[in-house]
């Protein structure tokens, strides 16, 4: 059985069913589309098809999901009414040489709607997290500046997209949590209220060391965004900026220019690289907030971090960012919060020393209420090492997940399965939490066991 | 045919066994081959798995429809010439039956419909050639409205429709097809669009509701479904009513009909024929037989079954009689086969459906042309149809592959039915259809276990007791289809197959369980625990073993 092919993104296009309803005008329809090097015709025609597919909804008044091609998958999803994302993906498919004929195989299965639908919601709360939702953009400056925006979001967007690596995570769009201990905890509570009753036009702020979130006072659906676009772009283009700063031979010199650390270690990330050098701004960004109730807010977002403790903020929208308030807000975070950095780090590092000696459960675990994620399973939370189990038990879990959320409806149940791997996948769902270990042995009575010490 | 089962391959038999194995439980070692159930001699049937036999048929068809049109000239020429086994047959024994000339081509008189059935009323010597045509009220249907502004309509459950490649509606399952002309345009639309590009179009999903969508050669089948089916078993479904469709016409017909014109209104050919996709139909709304590809035995002591089976071998020694079959209220009784030729479930399901479907056979004896899809698509095999007993429960199917034996096969049904008479064979089938054709899981003697379905995968058969509290009502029933098409498509998925599936929910807890011998589908009470059910399933298992000889036919008698 040769190497599976990878799964593309073929196509991916956000249209408005509602715009040019004559005929000739159907190109009026199309926001965006990828890619871009597609001629009309062929934009016209796939338009035209999704219509025609659209029609299903005789049947049932339910939004449409997805068609299941052979050798492609469609998804859909309407992210406000008549506006729909699509995204087209190819289905990995392999040869297999059967009685001297080669045939091709086409993998449908490892395509899984749930999770893919998932993707486009993502792409559609992380636009509106920076732009706003799409019609508000139309009410304030028109189409032509949406179908722009689109342009400029989605390309650099699509680019980072990793569809081989989508997987049970990416539906529960969780979010990690450090439990600290009540001291610190305390210390960053208080260290926090200093800083908002300083600056007044700070309205909300998260904390955040390393990859996980230890405060944050945004709104759940809010903060998830956020912390998905800090994992997943922010703080992986800082790391390389700082290793590519690291590395090079220019670097030893800058260190010994003290004008721009003054004893303490902590520095903008989105905001002003240098405090004192007044000529490069630095970037932030505009984000909106709150967009699913009445009051949207308008926010600049402002992150700034000392070692591995991040502290994000979130400026009233009309305040004129200027250096003096950079400069202020600097001297203020910087010292407290390299302080507070290390000593997370202590005890962090107590911690850590502590839970070796448990033993090593693959597992997942994420609950609703409070979207609290761990996991086990993947040796690192931006999974680009990849996951340390096989993808098909990723899909196992994947499906487990859906059957326990369509199945009777009721919350609560749990589903035992083994895989011709001989490997025990086991999912529990009950008050609002769900948990999937995945054990490698023959017998049924330790799961039992580990069912009984996990459930939190 | 006979397609090993995928799993089966990847497996060791160690592990099947050990399966379910708790630390101190034993579990019956179970070989393949050694499963309750598993017949002696070759089986009769052909032992499949109903989604790998979808596959391969989906890939025989891919095969087929990719062929270019340059020599799709050849590939229709030859079917006209008859290649499977009915032309083997008859070759071998120097009968020349010319596959052209069916009862059901396109007559000169014109008002000869394919379904015709030839009964004979037991005292004359004259066929007698009973039309079966159905009264087509004239068109003032075209001027009501499409159903689909019939709420009362959408909201049935599974819809399914046949629709030509050119996009005409022949067959929906509820309601008049005239009325469907714009919904069915549409989806031969997106069909072909789809194909434009190299793709096929498999099903789309609509929050519950699923379009599964089945291309074969010039026709399309669509089916609308919003319970809980999968696209797969969908798949199945609509691929069991378009061998439905053969089984009246045959392959090569419906090729030649639509290669002479492309929009021919097949119609015409399928008038009468309806009521057996209608049967089809609700038969798979319930009948598991469908989804485990295997069939159904009525329970019957062994030496009864012996007796019956040398009664029919004897006697209905013909030279071109292939099989033999006799069947009760869907089950099988016994079947007598030719040495070398199998039947395959998905053809007997078939042969079920025929004889459900129709009344006409409990007035006379009946000699009617049916194909087998699976055994040979492209010709016909000759059915002698009599009820033995006078409640006409059970049925004698002689299939012959020449089409003039008509009084030759009454003959030997006359014999057969005396030597039945005479020990007593009749009453004994009457007895086990009335009792012990239901057996109950009580009799079993497993608390807890509310009802289970076992199936042996060399015979192709399985078993499974009546439905009783909690699932006596109809809605319940449906509920635990449901739940049985569930654990069968989470066991059974292309890329993922599962070995075991324990779920525990609020209504009941439920196990299934693969190994290369059998499968095993069993529904528990909630609150059973793990153990308990593990236990419950080896006790089963025993119970099974203990009562093969009446639940399966392990022998199969040859002419």
């Amino acid at each position: 059985m040769s190497k599976k092919s990878d799964i593309l993104l073929m196509n991916f296009f956000i249209f408005n069913s509602t715009y040019g309803p004559k005929e000739g005008e159907e190109e009026k329809k199309i926001l965006y589309f990828y890619p871009p090097a597609t001629d009309i015709d062929e934009k016209i025609k796939q338009i035209g098809h999704i219509d025609r597919v659209l029609f299903a909804r005789t049947f049932s008044d339910q939004p449409c999901e997805s068609v299941h091609n052979q050798k492609t998958r469609l998804l859909f999803y309407e992210a406000e009414p008549n506006f729909w994302f699509v995204m087209s993906v190819s289905i990995p498919y392999s040869q297999r040489v059967k009685d001297g004929q080669t045939f091709v195989e086409y993998h449908e299965e490892d395509i899984q709607d749930s999770l893919f639908r998932v993707v486009l919601q993502q792409a559609y709360s992380m636009f509106k997290l920076f732009n706003g939702t799409f019609h508000g953009l139309l009410e304030r400056s028109g189409i032509d500046s949406l179908k722009h925006r689109f342009e400029q979001f989605y390309t650099k967007y699509l680019l980072t997209l990793n569809l081989k690596h989508s997987d049970i995570l990416d539906i529960f769009d969780g979010i990690h949590f450090l439990p600290l201990d009540k001291n610190t905890y305390l210390r960053i509570q208080c260290f926090i209220n200093q800083i908002e009753a300083a600056f007044p036009q700070i309205k909300y702020t998260a904390f955040l060391y390393n990859d996980q979130v230890v405060w944050s006072g945004l709104e759940q659906e809010d903060m998830r965004v956020i912390y998905r676009y800090l994992k997943t772009t922010l703080f992986p283009a800082y790391m390389e900026q700082e290793f590519q700063v690291q590395s090079s031979p220019a670097h030893s010199s800058a260190l010994s220019s003290p004008a721009s650390n003054p004893g303490h270690y902590g520095k903008f990330i989105l905001g002003p690289p240098n405090v004192h050098d007044i000529t490069c701004p630095g970037k932030t960004h505009r984000t909106y907030l709150n967009t699913h109730t009445e009051t949207t807010e308008e926010c600049h977002l402002v992150v700034y971090r000392a070692l591995s403790a991040t502290i994000c903020l979130f400026v009233e929208g009309d305040f004129q960012l200027n250096f003096d308030f950079w400069r202020k807000l600097d001297s203020r975070l910087g010292p407290q919060l390299g302080q507070l950095a290390s000593d997370i780090a202590e005890h962090y590092a107590k911690r850590t020393n502590t839970l070796v000696s448990e033993p090593m459960f693959k597992y997942v675990y994420f609950n609703h209420m409070n979207l609290a994620t761990k996991t086990t399973l993947h040796v690192d939370s931006t999974k680009t090492s990849g996951a340390s189990i096989s993808p098909e038990l990723l899909r196992i879990i994947c499906d487990l997940n859906h059957d326990l959320s369509s199945i009777d409806s009721s919350d609560d149940g749990e589903i035992f399965v083994k895989s011709c791997g001989d490997s025990w996948v086991v999912g529990k769902k009950s008050d609002q939490r769900e948990f999937y270990v995945v054990i490698n042995q023959k017998n049924a009575n330790l799961i039992e066991i580990n069912g009984e010490c996990f459930l939190l | 045919m006979a397609t090993a089962n995928k799993v089966a391959d990847a497996t060791t038999e160690e592990e099947d066994t050990r399966a379910g194995g708790e630390g101190n439980e034993t579990v019956p070692v179970v070989l393949q081959g050694e499963e309750p159930g598993a017949c002696r001699t070759s089986s009769m049937l052909v032992a499949s798995d109903s989604f790998v036999d979808l596959e391969l048929c989906v890939e025989e068809a891919n095969g087929r429809g990719n062929v270019s049109d340059a020599s799709s000239e050849a590939e229709v020429f030859r079917d006209r010439v008859p290649s499977g086994p009915i032309e083997e047959i008859t070759r071998l024994d120097g009968l020349t039956v010319s596959n052209d000339v069916q009862p059901s081509t396109e007559c000169s008189n014109g008002t000869t419909p394919s379904a015709e059935v030839t009964t004979e009323d037991s005292g004359s010597e004259q066929p007698v050639t009973e039309k079966v045509t159905l009264v087509r009220t004239p068109s003032l249907e075209e001027e009501e409205p499409d159903y689909t502004h019939s709420a009362e309509w959408r909201a049935h459950r599974k819809h399914v429709f046949i629709l030509s490649s050119a996009g005409k509606p022949i067959y929906s399952r509820y309601g008049d097809e005239d009325r469907i002309v714009t919904m069915v345009g549409l989806m031969q639309a997106l069909v072909s669009v789809i194909q434009s590009r190299q793709d096929s179009l498999r099903c789309i999903v609509v929050g519950q509701h699923k379009f599964v969508f089945l291309v074969r050669e010039h026709l399309i089948l669509v089916g609308v479904v919003s319970s809980h089916e999968s696209c797969q078993q969908m798949l199945l479904q609509l691929n069991y009513v378009y061998s439905q469709l053969l089984s009246v016409l045959t392959y090569s017909q419906l090729v030649r009909i639509f290669k002479h014109r492309r929009n021919y209104d097949l119609r015409r050919m399928l008038t009468g024929a309806e009521k057996f996709f209608s049967n089809l139909l609700d038969l798979m709304d319930y009948d598991p037989s469908f989804l485990l590809g295997a069939v159904r035995c009525l329970p019957l002591d062994t030496a009864v079954r012996d007796v019956v089976a040398q009664s029919i071998a004897q006697h209905a020694k013909v030279k071109d009689l292939v099989f033999a079959i006799l069947i009760a209220e869907g089950q099988l009784i016994t079947l007598v086969r030719m040495k070398k030729y199998f039947l395959h479930p998905h053809d007997l399901h078939l042969i079920f459906n025929l004889v459900g479907a129709s009344e006409s056979f409990k007035s006379a004896e009946s000699w009617t042309p049916i194909c087998l899809p699976r055994f040979d698509s492209s010709g016909y095999l000759h059915a002698h149809i009599s009820y033995l007993d006078e409640h006409c429960r059970t049925c004698l199917l002689l299939l012959s592959v020449d089409r003039d034996v008509f009084f030759t096969l009454s003959d030997c049904k006359h014999k057969i039915e005396q030597r039945l008479r005479k020990y007593n064979c009749l009453k004994a089938i009457s007895k086990a259809i009335d009792t012990e054709m239901t057996y109950c899981v009580s009799d079993t003697d497993i608390t807890e276990l509310r009802h289970f379905l076992y199936k042996s995968k060399s015979t192709a058969q399985f078993t499974c007791p009546e439905y009783e509290a909690p699932y006596s009502g109809a809605s319940e029933r449906a509920h635990i289809f449901g739940l049985y098409q569930f654990m069968h498509q989470r066991l059974h998925s292309a890329a993922r197959p599962l070995k075991i599936l324990y779920y525990v929910g609020a209504k009941e807890a439920l196990l299934g369980w693969t190994t290369s011998g059998f499968e095993l589908y069993a529904v528990f009470g909630p609150l059973v625990t793990k153990n308990t059910a593990i236990n419950s399933v080896n006790k089963l298992l025993k119970w099974i073993k203990k009562e093969e000889d009446r639940l399966f036919i392990l022998n199969s008698p040859t002419f």
